[in-house]
């Protein structure tokens, strides 16, 4: 999938953004294997465009709340008392607000933009992330390893990144790979309502958006991206349970 | 030992209270005025209950466990007055076993990093290959000649756990090795084997140690001198024989008739 | 011995519980992990199952008595109280018993009460299911009454109304066995019952379930890793080592060296009031799960009487339900 979205736009047969009215609504066939939507666009050109375009807004969007979100949760962990609480606080309140409304917010404010739409999410999805960084991190400074370092004099960081982060891997890879679908349809979703990218941008929800006025005359519109949207938020679950179990040594035996 | 010797390790009136948390049932951990003198080269118990504080003591004494009230004296020392150098110092000499070997190693190291953690910290002088050479040498001192370094903790049984447990707190060369029931979760022919290796580890490194235990057997057949405690309290101390052969307390006779 | 031999007999027909070749395998790969176990146990017996863990002691137990869910009896004949209960639909028919003829002690007292249920409630639960009295009426709140009087809890008429919550571990533990004793069963299995208790609490949990025995002829199956806590208060040892039984003999015996070398070696692992660090004898090695097979003693690799025969024969197995039993091999071929 991924070689897909860096490969996609090289081997595209068209131009995603050409305007060809001659051929509106051409139905699937050897010249446009997955038809041409409302304007003449070539459906699998844009949903080759697209894959970049999708996988990458999703990808930017889990990274940096995977990363802000573990930081500040990591470090309420292990400052804990007053600023543990408050922290917290702060991210249960934003918790409470469903992301997508509060996303739906942050795009109104910002403008209409695939831009504004992945700025959105960043700053309503990053509660959960610190919520269970501070969680998982919470759990395992309370084992007896950890103590038994604590005796030995291990410093903060090597306990961060010796301690922490390796055991915390397998929780958070889950949590990433339930994520990155829910990502994706966030941003496929805040573009279909039009609050993300624009038309004639080449993003599976704008398309979607874009194709469901012919849905009746040319259903391969709407389809073939929606196709897409599934099959990726897909293999990204599968490709994240596969990473956990090549990771995770207690699932590997020797002799 | 002489009576003019300085204790290795002198604990007055400490006591510790945990407060109560709101809408929790307290947690009677708490301990209340010890006193306890432990010397170079002895083997101390502390026998008690579970409940009794003996395992928040352990915490104390080897700075896992902040206290307010009381003193501890280590070379002499109130160990609250030292300096972060000299906390460092003190991380290398006192050591610790936990009861549970199966949530003392970290699941994602291998154990010759378990081991090496703290050679890395406190003998950073030496180079890698040294310090490999001192792995396979603790684990064969612990009696883990031909185990795979590389391996993780969950490829062990229990009582090979503990043995690296214990490997990973000898490695510092530490004055002061405490055991917090380092038998109780084992089988009992592992228990013979890891009580085989705590009286050679004794003899071969010199070690001064406080033992803590609620089994009255195990204690006797390790410790010099012992406390009894209960309820945060010591209620009874001195030399193991005469303890267990001659409680005067109240509760030592009936830990001890208790026993099979 | 006279005297020996009609003790057998009468056991056989005053046997509570008896085992005949039984073999317990994993459902799910059917691999089978106990070896052909025959034993009788007598009315009114303190019977004591030794073993480290994945002896498989409990595995064998929790089959029988239909708590293991992932084990089946593979091979072989249960009888309870004269009348076979092994073949098609065991599982069933051992769960229909369980709760009135067979009670449980299981070794955590923390998990077996439900939280939110007042004590007093449970018990009389627990008689409506085992003799049809009903909940509400008097009868059962006096029974329940004079349970928790019998298992030495004070103050039974507080008692009932409280929450397991509110009981110490042994507290709950005897509460576990006052609904146990509600069902009256014939047999009572104790699961390592004490091993998350205390010294103290120990002994007086040990010492309630012998006494409760003796004062209703109840038969008591005690499972427990402490040989010496079993030397002390049962009648008879079972000793299992790697899914295979290796020894049965009278507890008085265990200390005079004629037992099973294992049994042997497994007493002098115990430190006991009269030794010194000198005396332990650790068994070199790791303990075997349980699974090992028929074919050769599954403790051979740590035992210093080993011979050949130990790793090719058949070990025996105590087909004739003889009061006592050793299966060592070396021992069996000086007897030949």
């Amino acid at each position: 999938m991924l070689l897909l979205a860096l490969i996609g736009p090289y081997i595209a047969p068209f131009d995603p953004l050409a305007i060809d009215f001659r051929n509106r609504l051409v139905e699937p066939s050897w010249t446009h294997l997955l038809g041409t939507d409302g304007s003449g666009r070539d459906v699998l050109s844009r949903i080759l465009y697209g894959a970049k375009l999708t996988i990458l807004s999703t990808v930017t969007v889990i990274a940096t709340v995977l990363f802000f979100g573990c930081i500040l949760g990591i470090f309420s962990a292990f400052v804990g008392g007053t600023i543990d609480n408050f922290l917290m606080r702060i991210a249960d309140v934003w918790l409470g607000f469903p992301p997508l409304i509060l996303a739906l917010g942050f795009a109104a404010a910002l403008g209409s933009s695939l831009e504004a739409a992945i700025l959105a999410l960043i700053f309503s999805w990053w509660p959960t992330y610190a919520r269970l960084s501070r969680m998982i991190t919470v759990d395992i400074l309370s084992k007896k390893f950890v103590a038994s370092a604590n005796a030995l004099g291990v410093s903060t960081a090597r306990k961060v990144t010796h301690y922490v982060l390796p055991n915390a891997f397998d929780i958070l890879i889950i949590q990433v790979t339930l994520d990155i679908s829910a990502v994706m349809l966030a941003i496929s979703g805040l573009s279909f309502i039009g609050v993300g990218a624009q038309i004639p941008q080449p993003e599976w929800g704008a398309m979607i958006a874009d194709g469901r006025s012919f849905t009746s005359k040319g259903w391969w519109v709407v389809t073939f991206p929606g196709l897409m949207i599934f099959i990726t938020a897909m293999s990204f679950n599968i490709i994240g349970d596969m990473l956990r179990r090549e990771l995770d040594p207690t699932l590997v035996t020797r002799h | 030992m002489s009576e003019s010797e300085a204790p290795l390790l002198q604990i007055r009136d400490l006591s510790k209270t945990f407060e109560r948390r709101y809408l929790v049932q307290q947690s009677n951990f708490s301990l209340r005025s010890i006193d306890l003198e432990l010397f170079d080269g002895e083997v101390v118990g502390i026998l008690g209950e579970s409940g009794s504080g003996k395992s928040t003591l352990a915490n104390i004494i080897t700075r896992l466990t902040p206290y307010r009230d009381g003193e501890i004296f280590y070379r002499g020392k109130e160990i609250r007055s030292h300096s972060p150098s000299e906390i460092f110092k003190y991380k290398s000499e006192v050591q610790i076993v936990f009861q549970d070997p199966y949530g003392s190693l970290n699941p994602r190291s291998t154990i010759r990093n378990s081991i090496k953690e703290g050679l890395r910290l406190h003998q950073s002088h030496l180079s890698r290959q040294d310090m490999d050479a001192r792995v396979e040498e603790l684990l064969k001192s612990v009696g883990l000649v031909s185990e795979n370094p590389e391996k993780f903790p969950h490829e062990f049984s229990g009582g090979q756990r503990q043995r690296i447990a214990i490997a990973r707190a000898i490695a510092v060369q530490p004055t002061l090795l405490i055991c917090d029931e380092p038998l109780s979760s084992l089988d009992v022919s592992i228990q013979a084997q890891i009580i085989e290796l705590f009286a050679s580890l004794i003899e071969e490194y010199r070690l001064t140690m406080l033992f803590i235990s609620h089994d009255i057997n195990v204690v006797r057949l390790l410790c010099d001198r012992v406390y009894v405690m209960s309820d945060g309290r010591i209620v009874e101390y001195g030399k193991t024989s005469e303890i267990l052969n001659n409680p005067k307390n109240d509760y030592t006779v009936k830990l001890i008739e208790s026993v099979f | 011995m006279p005297g020996a031999a009609s003790a057998t007999n009468a056991s056989r027909d005053d046997a509570v519980l008896k085992l005949e070749n039984v073999s317990i395998a994993l459902s799910a790969t059917r691999t089978t992990m106990v070896h052909s176990v025959s034993l009788s146990i007598d009315r009114g017996e303190i019977f004591g199952l030794a073993g480290e863990s994945g002896s498989g002691k409990t595995l064998l137990m929790r089959t029988l008595f239909g708590l293991h869910d992932d084990a089946i009896i593979e091979s072989g004949r249960m009888t309870f109280k004269g009348a076979e209960i092994s073949s098609s639909g065991h599982r069933k028919r051992v769960r229909k018993l369980l709760g009135h003829e067979i009670g449980f002690v299981p070794q955590d007292p923390f998990s077996s009460l439900n939280p939110t249920m007042r004590i007093g409630k449970q018990i009389r639960e627990a008689l409506y299911l085992g003799k049809g009295i009903s909940p509400k009426s008097g009868e059962a709140g006096k029974i329940a009454l004079d349970l928790l009087d019998e298992v030495g809890i004070s103050e039974p008429e507080l008692a009932v109304d409280q929450f397991p919550d509110q009981f110490s571990g042994g507290m709950r533990q005897r509460i576990v066995i006052a609904i146990a004793l509600s069902q009256e069963p014939s047999i009572l299995v104790a699961d390592e019952p004490t091993t998350a208790l205390d010294a103290f609490t120990q002994r007086r949990i040990i010492n309630l379930i012998i006494e409760r025995s003796r004062t209703r002829n109840l038969t008591v199956i005690l499972i427990s890793h402490n040989l010496e806590l079993l030397r002390q208060n049962v009648d008879r040892i079972a000793v299992m080592y790697g899914g295979q039984l290796f020894n049965i003999l009278d507890s008085g015996e265990i200390s005079e060296g004629a037992a099973h070398p294992y049994t042997v070696a497994l007493f002098n692992c115990i430190p006991r009031k009269d030794m010194t660090l000198g005396d332990i004898r650790s068994i070199p090695g790791e303990p075997l799960s349980a699974g090992y097979g028929l074919t050769g003693c599954a403790f051979s690799k740590r035992c210093g009487l080993r011979q050949d025969v130990c790793d090719s024969s058949l070990i025996p197995v105590n087909s004739a339900l003889a009061r006592s039993f050793d299966a060592c091999l070396v021992k069996a071929g000086r007897q030949a």
